[in-house]
């Protein structure tokens, strides 16, 4: 007898402690953020920018003594334009790249734009960057990824945050 | 005054202060045109601190050391007199001889002091490095310039620039490294000028060192079909997104500019490979960087080109070394001016070279001893602003002006002369930025 009302003394606390389950929903709807060009009046000091290059095109970090060599070097350099111009072309001459192949590019050039823009500028092309950009690539064969990637690292807007 | 006076007077005067800054940005308010006297300046900051007593004096170790009888001049490319004929550690080493006891053969037939100017005692507006190395390239005294900024009055590049309508690829500074603010002189952050008017720079120990042959020469070299594409899409990117003037973050050059800049950086890794940099006879650090000026000056042939050495900044813990740097110097500086005169005949007649270290060293030692037993010297006193100036070339009477017990001159002089060289005096001067008691070392004879 004493067994059973401890039992059941037992249970009725439990039965107590337990409550429903409540949902909570703030009304908050998931999204893509991504960056406003109008918003970016920072601009990148050689360490950031040779970082962020470097991730961007082998998709792995830059190593400590390499990123402070090519820091020095972009530094030493008046016109960092010319710095990063020549810094891209030694990338570009280095296996271990991580982008895509010119075939990739052409067999679906405006999804290539997006995620161009989208890699570099961590934003969508206005439609207008994005028919401009897809018409210059239709038009010359030649065109090449290194030769869009270079024009956009290259490029002021890549070089600001 | 009456008080209708002073109101008009007022009136008068605050209009003029409003007008004067837009009448001067026009770059044409104040310009009565003038004639060149040259077509190419190369200003040799001579820096590190020279004591005035060891160089244009030639005490040698007379007046530092106190060694009786052992004075004379080391300098034998810039200035005229004997050497010493005492305890000579500044040269060269030879198997069997004492440490430095063969002094470096003179290189120019005639000294820079029989060629051209030399001001004897020139007043040196600060006795610190990049303060004198801002005066050398700004006019001004600098008084209130900090560190790891960049110059805050105009240098003479944006005033050429701006006023002489010079490219960029047209001025050039050459700085011996990156460190303590060294690669921003080639531009201020003023208002007025600034980096749209700055000079292209290369620091050759870094650009042209090991960190650059492991960084820049492997690059890939474009054609000019390739490039025009990437230059395409790079003009229609920065189109929809212009910078204003004050989030500039470097020199601009055209794309030909560029193009031409990076073929030379390229050409340079190439003639390294094959041991084709012409070099002073003697090497140095100082050597290491004017070779490379030389480099510029034959490929560029620019308007204006700064050089910055200073290897005599071993003074502050080796006298003896400070005497070999000097040595050396005056060598690497005699070297440049023979290159310019035999390998680039385009040039050789219609460039003034101007010499002048940024600051002097002290009076009295700090009680480090080298391995000769000789005291260091620091820069901080009086003495420490007691430079000399030399000036040849295109225009330049052969001239020796002011002593010891008469100085003429200051270092501010340098941006003026310049100035008054290019034709552009008038201007530089009207800009509000020149130290007003500078004028052009011309005008001071």
């Amino acid at each position: 007898m004493r067994n059973f009302k401890l039992l059941a003394i037992t249970l009725l606390l439990f039965l107590g402690s337990c409550k429903r389950e409540t949902h909570v929903t703030f009304g908050v709807e998931e999204a893509n953020l991504y960056e406003d060009k109008a918003l970016k009046t920072k601009s990148k000091n050689e360490a950031v920018y040779i970082s962020v290059l470097y991730t961007n095109l082998y998709q792995t970090p830059i190593s400590p003594s390499q990123l402070y060599k090519t820091q020095a070097v972009i530094y030493s350099i008046g016109d960092r334009n010319v710095a990063n111009e020549m810094v891209l072309s030694n990338y570009f001459n280095t296996q271990g790249l991580t982008i895509p192949s010119n075939a990739e590019m052409r067999s679906d050039i405006e999804s290539f734009v997006i995620e161009t823009y989208k890699r570099f500028f961590l934003r969508y092309p206005s439609e207008g960057e994005k028919t401009w950009m897809i018409q210059y690539i239709t038009r010359n064969s030649q065109l090449s990824v290194e030769m869009i990637y270079t024009g956009f690292a290259a490029s002021d807007e890549y070089q600001y945050y | 005054m009456r008080r209708r006076d002073f109101i008009t007077k007022s009136a008068a005067l605050a209009g003029a202060g409003f007008l004067a800054p837009t009448l001067l940005k026009t770059g044409t308010a104040f310009a009565r045109g003038g004639n060149a006297k040259a077509e190419h300046v190369v200003l040799l900051m001579f820096a590190g601190g020279v004591r005035q007593q060891e160089s244009v004096l030639q005490r040698y170790l007379e007046d530092s050391q106190g060694v009786a009888g052992a004075a004379g001049n080391i300098m034998p490319n810039l200035f005229n007199g004997a050497a010493p004929d005492r305890k000579i550690v500044y040269g060269t080493s030879l198997p069997g001889l004492p440490p430095g006891s063969e002094p470096i053969p003179r290189l120019l037939s005639n000294t820079i002091e029989n060629s051209g100017m030399l001001f004897r005692e020139v007043q040196a507006q600060s006795a610190g490095h990049y303060v004198g190395l801002n005066t050398l390239l700004t006019g001004n005294a600098g008084t209130a310039q900090g560190l790891k900024t960049r110059p805050r009055y105009p240098t003479i590049f944006e005033y050429l620039r701006r006023h002489a309508g010079f490219k960029a690829s047209e001025c050039w500074m050459v700085a011996n490294g990156i460190g303590n603010s060294m690669p921003l002189l080639n531009s201020s952050d003023n208002a007025d000028y600034g980096l749209q008017y700055g000079a292209n720079m290369f620091a050759p120990p870094i650009t042209f060192g090991s960190y650059g042959r492991e960084i820049l020469a492997n690059g890939k070299s474009y054609s000019q079909q390739d490039l025009e594409p990437m230059y395409d899409i790079k003009r229609f990117l920065d189109q929809s997104f212009s910078l204003g003037q004050e989030q500039y973050n470097t020199v601009r050059n055209t794309e030909e500019e560029r193009t031409w800049i990076k073929e030379f950086i390229r050409n340079v890794f190439v003639k390294q490979s094959a041991g084709q940099i012409a070099m002073p006879p003697v090497g140095s650090g100082d050597g290491y960087n004017i070779a490379y000026a030389a480099e510029i000056m034959r490929e560029f042939k620019p308007r204006m080109l700064a050089v910055n050495i200073g290897g005599v900044d071993s003074c502050h813990s080796n006298f003896t070394s400070y005497l070999s740097a000097l040595h050396r110097a005056d060598h690497a500086a005699g070297w440049l001016w023979q290159y310019i005169q035999n390998n680039i005949p385009d040039i050789k007649d219609n460039t003034i070279f101007i010499i002048a270290p940024e600051c002097g060293r002290n009076l009295n030692p700090n009680p480090i001893l080298d391995q000769n037993d000789w005291y260091a010297f620091d820069h901080s006193d009086a003495n420490a602003r007691r430079v000399w100036s030399l000036m040849v070339g295109s225009n330049v009477p052969q001239l020796s002006v002011g002593s010891e017990s008469n100085p003429v001159g200051r270092l501010t002089d340098i941006v003026p002369t310049i100035a008054d060289i290019f034709g552009i005096y008038d201007e530089v001067m009207a800009s509000g930025y020149i130290d007003p008691l500078a004028k052009s070392m011309f005008q001071r004879v």
